[in-house]
């Protein structure tokens, strides 16, 4: 199953993935659309300048979310064969439940409508935009076995590099 | 119009591809430099589009106001106006201000009427990016361009990046410095600041500002004094070496000017020399000085005792910053070049252009460039796609005297300088025209039309075609035309045309013949000098504007990843200026307590310039000494310094002493 997988050691703070997702959220996302229109992002770029690094923070869509949980409406819904946690805004009464609960902090508020608004990992596109729009390649769509076989290779090179050099 | 476009993105010099469709932006995925990816401000590109702020009609003021006006009462009035200039006052009293925003073709239009009209006072935004590089590289190396394709850092074994946050100005340049780092690859940055591109570093050199200089010829003689320089490659490829005396810049002595440890510097000359293929990257933090182009020959020195160019993953890389600034310079839209980098001091290189253009004399000597405009007395400017009065500190204090010519601004939006205007003219954004942009990698890619241009605004080329008829010219106005005739004037640009500049990723020039593959890497077997050997020249540090008890602070100036330059288009996308809405000071804590400033706090910050209010933000990332301000908002440029690099004409725009204090 594919996920949002942050890399924030290749991050740059460039908030490319913020613009994007607001575009790709906004209600007419079109060249003529209108201006009065505040399109808004559902996933945030955290600067930690005290260790040199900006990280992505998005939903995790966590296996046994608990923003689904805690939703008294059943506004918050996990789907069974993706795993992505979505949102009804009809039936949403904006108690902020979810948000008290969220780990990461990524459920956010609606200005006009008044409810919660949360990646939905852009169900329109083969990739999300955040993903396509990094410049850095800080956000990749992919199995966390890739990620994570990737990782160990990475590491296992680093390895045997102080192993050679040692020699 | 087919459902999505192909387009290049209008902001920095990078050249990202994309599409535009009826929902917005698409994602090319295929594009070479950018693999689809795109920095915010791509993101936010076509915000400029249809924006309600656009110029719809021709405006000509009446005392304090604006009428609207038929285009051709507008273009009847403009060369009416040029002519009785040249009449009563001569060439002399005119000048033209061509646009790094504008297509190659209509550049090159724009400077050939200038040039028929009989002047040289031509210039573009090169002047306050690139112009020491165009000297420097030009009389070192032959090209004044980059010598290699951005992809090209994947493959460096070692990247210099000096003066230059491309993190934040040249985001999609990062995913090639990060391939590269991904295969083992060292990555030294040069930058008295602590910005996100010092965050990729393996190695920081924070260095006190305008010490450049310094810290590349403390390199050059760790190399030499452990014979790491290529020495076949400085007998075969250079001229110059003999000359070339470093032996003062011991690394002690560079450490004392500069503050970094002696050690840095040895361990970055070390990592450069000692790998199979080292790049350079500079951008302004090397140009923008008094010394800049001394700063641009100390770092070719350096990649040339190394003979570290002319291969894949080696080279000399001035990042550039407007989309088209290359190509307005390629094109001539200077005041020391006419197209194809022929010099205006040399009636026989612009020979073939007379012929060319069917003149009769063509004007020779260095023109007007935008610092002189001001006082030169002009009778008439016209100002091609340039928001002067906020990118230029001398116009921008000056803007009074230009009031006194009649003054021309052909726009996309009502821009400061456009209000200075008598007359302004409406023109086509970029994805509402056609022609070629080329990109800092010398990518010439051709734009297609996405869509029309507001109201009554027209492409540039179409304007300039009209003005040229009612000068007595027969100019082309379709980009297919003018290109031909490029092909004839700039001899890298001789086998471009739609077709090769119009497939996926353009074409790389020099491209000397149609079915030419265009020429990615330079200088590969001979450099473009006419005995084709490359010319070392030594150069010095002499120290830059300093610290006095009343100016005890150095302002450095710089962009910030959501704004693009004098913020013309930036300042109206509102996702862009939500996240960075006002003109902000970073002050290291310590100055801040020194001086009695807090985080949050309104401030003022004074040169011997002039003086600019702005919100303080306190933070460690600031080195101690040092104020930082983006150049976005017109404020920095009041306080910025008019000294000039004498060379290129470079104003200092990026250092200059002054003081803060609370504003109440």
């Amino acid at each position: 199953m594919k996920e949002i997988l942050v890399r924030p050691e290749r991050c740059m703070g460039c908030r490319s993935c913020e613009i994007a997702c607001a575009v790709e959220h906004s209600v007419s996302r079109d060249l003529f659309r209108a201006l009065s229109e505040m399109p808004q992002k559902r996933l945030y770029v955290e600067h930690v300048p005290e260790y040199s690094l900006a990280v992505p923070i998005l939903c995790r869509h966590c296996e046994d979310a608990p923003c689904v949980a805690v939703c008294p409406t059943g506004a918050l819904t996990q789907d069974a064969l993706t795993g992505v946690v979505r949102h009804n805004r009809d039936v949403c009464i904006g108690c902020w439940t979810c948000a008290s609960v969220c780990t990461y902090g990524v459920i956010g508020r609606d200005r006009r409508a008044r409810v919660a608004i949360k990646c939905d990992r852009c169900p329109e596109l083969d990739v999300p935009a955040c993903v396509s729009a990094c410049p850095t390649r800080a956000l990749i769509y992919g199995v966390v076995e890739d990620l994570s076989e990737a990782r160990r290779a990475a590491s296992a090179l680093k390895l045997a590099r102080g192993v050679a050099a040692s020699r | 119009m087919s459902a999505r476009t192909p387009t290049v993105c209008p902001y920095c010099a990078v050249g990202c591809g994309f599409y535009i469709t009826r929902s917005g932006i698409e994602y090319m995925q295929d594009h070479p430099v950018n693999e689809g990816s795109l920095c915010p401000k791509g993101n936010a590109a076509l915000d400029v589009l249809n924006h309600v702020d656009r110029l719809r009609y021709p405006m000509m003021r009446i005392g304090d106001g604006w009428i609207r006006v038929s285009w051709e009462e507008a273009l009847d009035r403009l060369a009416e106006e040029m002519k009785r200039a040249l009449r009563e006052m001569g060439p002399k009293s005119i000048a033209f201000l061509g646009s790094a925003k504008c297509t190659n073709e209509e550049n090159y239009l724009f400077q050939k009427i200038a040039r028929l009209v009989g002047t040289n006072s031509i210039d573009n935004s090169a002047r306050r990016c690139h112009s020491p590089t165009i000297v420097a590289l030009r009389r070192m190396l032959g090209t004044p361009a980059m010598t290699n394709p951005i992809t090209d850092l994947a493959l460096s074994d070692c990247i210099l990046l000096i003066g230059s946050n491309l993190a934040e100005n040249h985001p999609v340049v990062a995913r090639w410095i990060l391939r590269a780092r991904d295969r083992g690859a060292a990555v030294i940055v040069a930058d008295p600041r602590v910005t996100p591109t010092a965050w990729l570093a393996d190695l920081h050199l924070q260095l006190n500002p305008g010490t450049d200089i310094a810290l590349i010829n403390g390199m050059i003689n760790v190399i030499l004094r452990e014979g790491l320089e290529n020495r076949s490659f400085i007998k075969e490829r250079t001229g110059g070496f003999e000359e070339l005396d470093v032996s003062d810049y011991t690394p002690d002595r560079v450490s004392s000017i500069t503050g970094l440890s002696a050690g840095d510097i040895v361990r970055a000359a070390r990592l450069y020399a000692k790998s199979s293929a080292s790049t350079i990257v500079y951008c302004m933090g090397i140009t923008q000085h008094t010394c800049g182009t001394d700063n641009v020959t100390a770092c070719a020195n350096l990649a040339l005792i190394c003979g570290q160019i002319g291969r894949p993953g080696a080279g000399i890389l001035p990042l550039r910053g407007q989309n088209n600034v290359q190509g307005a310079c390629d094109m001539g839209a200077l005041a020391d070049f006419y197209p194809g980098w022929r010099s205006v001091d040399d009636s026989r290189e612009i020979d073939e252009l007379r012929r060319l253009w069917n003149a009769g004399a063509l004007p020779v000597g260095r023109g007007l460039t935008a610092d002189m405009m001001p006082d030169a007395d002009l009778r008439f400017l016209y100002v091609m796609g340039e928001d002067i009065v906020n990118s230029d500190p001398t116009v921008s204090r000056r803007r009074g005297k230009l009031k006194r010519c009649f003054m021309v601004v052909q726009e996309i939006f009502m821009t400061d300088t456009a209000k200075l205007a008598d007359l302004v003219l409406p023109a086509a954004a970029w994805a509402e025209k056609e022609g070629t942009f080329t990109s800092t990698e010398r990518r010439v890619q051709w734009v297609s039309r996405a869509g029309e241009p507001p109201g009554e605004a027209r492409p540039d080329i179409w304007i300039l075609a009209e003005v040229a008829a009612r000068l007595g010219f027969d100019f082309p106005s379709e980009p297919e035309e003018v290109l031909a005739e490029i092909n004839q004037a700039v001899p890298a640009y001789r086998g471009i045309s739609r077709r090769n500049a119009g497939a996926r990723g353009g074409i790389i020039w020099p491209c000397p013949h149609p079915d030419h593959p265009g020429t990615p890497v330079l200088h590969a077997e001979r450099f473009s000098t006419p005995d084709g050997r490359a010319r070392i020249s030594p150069v010095h540090h002499t120290p830059l504007e300093r610290t006095s008890p009343e100016h005890p602070l150095i302002l450095l100036t710089g962009r910030v990843v959501l704004h693009y330059n004098s913020g013309s288009m930036t300042m109206r996308s509102e996702g862009l200026v939500k996240r960075e809405p006002e003109m902000h000071v970073d002050v290291n804590p310590d100055d801040a307590a020194r001086f009695g400033v807090a985080d949050g706090d309104t401030v003022v910050v004074e040169t011997g310039w002039g003086r600019a209010r702005a919100r303080a933000r306190v933070t460690p990332r600031q080195k101690r000494g040092t104020l930082f301000m983006p150049f976005h908002f017109p404020e920095t440029n009041l306080i910025a310094s008019e000294l000039l690099d004498r060379n290129a004409m470079m104003p200092e725009l990026k250092i200059a002493a002054c003081r803060i204090g609370r504003a109440d």
